[in-house]
């Protein structure tokens, strides 16, 4: 599993219930992307973070977060 | 199930049944020899070795072409995928010459056509782990070009 973690489905229904496959339209990438993005099965390029990121009109780092084990 | 996904099982289940149909048609035939006895065979077998390639690649182009129906995702799947269709590859050529080698050697007798095979298959063998080098001193050049 990744140790990169992200907020897209509690973004999603902060911002009105935004669908997986609206979030998808504006990030320009399919719908199970997005699915697997929300089940930690995938990490984005940079770029999908941004657009992502983008499409919520939020930081990235507000939808990303690097969990360090070396931390406590 | 993604677009790419759900070609990729049209295809297989396309391919296997193509197999299947092939490897009946030479069993009711009676052995490989009916590729040489049978020219309407050998023409079928002819449009299915220059057809299937060339549907395949229509089929990928289309979907490629289609930047909604593709993204980051699918293009490392389709990348992983080509690397095992590549051994896959390998891997039945190697096999095919070592079998038939000794199938050859235990008859007692090596057909030179067989020989000009072995020729053939060991030059693709050859020649794609050249490529597959020489693709990837292009890559770093290309980057290192670009920085």
């Amino acid at each position: 599993m990744s140790r990169i973690k992200n907020r897209i489905r509690r973004l999603r229904f902060d911002h009105n219930e935004m669908t997986q496959e609206e979030l998808a339209s504006k990030a320009g990438c399919t719908r199970q992307t997005i699915i697997a993005l929300e089940q930690n099965k995938y990490v984005p390029s940079v770029e999908l973070a941004f657009r992502v990121a983008k499409a919520f009109g939020v930081p990235l780092e507000e939808v990303f977060k690097y969990e360090d084990s070396q931390k406590g | 199930m993604a677009p790419l996904q759900k070609r990729a099982l049209y295809s297989f289940v396309i391919g296997l049944i193509l197999t299947i149909a092939l490897i009946v048609v030479f069993v009711a035939q009676g052995d490989i020899t009916a590729f040489e006895r049978d020219p309407n065979l050998r023409l079928i077998m002819y449009a299915v070795l220059i057809g299937v390639p060339l549907i395949y690649l229509i089929l990928v182009n289309l979907t490629l072409r289609k930047p909604a129906q593709l993204d980051e995702r699918d293009r490392l799947i389709i990348e992983r995928s080509s690397r095992a269709q590549w051994l896959a590859v390998i891997f039945t050529l190697v096999v095919w010459t070592i079998a038939l080698t000794e199938i050859y050697r235990g008859q007692g007798q090596v057909p030179i056509a067989f020989l000009k095979l072995i020729f053939i298959f060991t030059s693709t063998l050859i020649i794609s782990t050249l490529a597959h080098s020489l693709g990837i001193l292009v890559g770093y050049w290309e980057m290192n070009r670009n920085e």
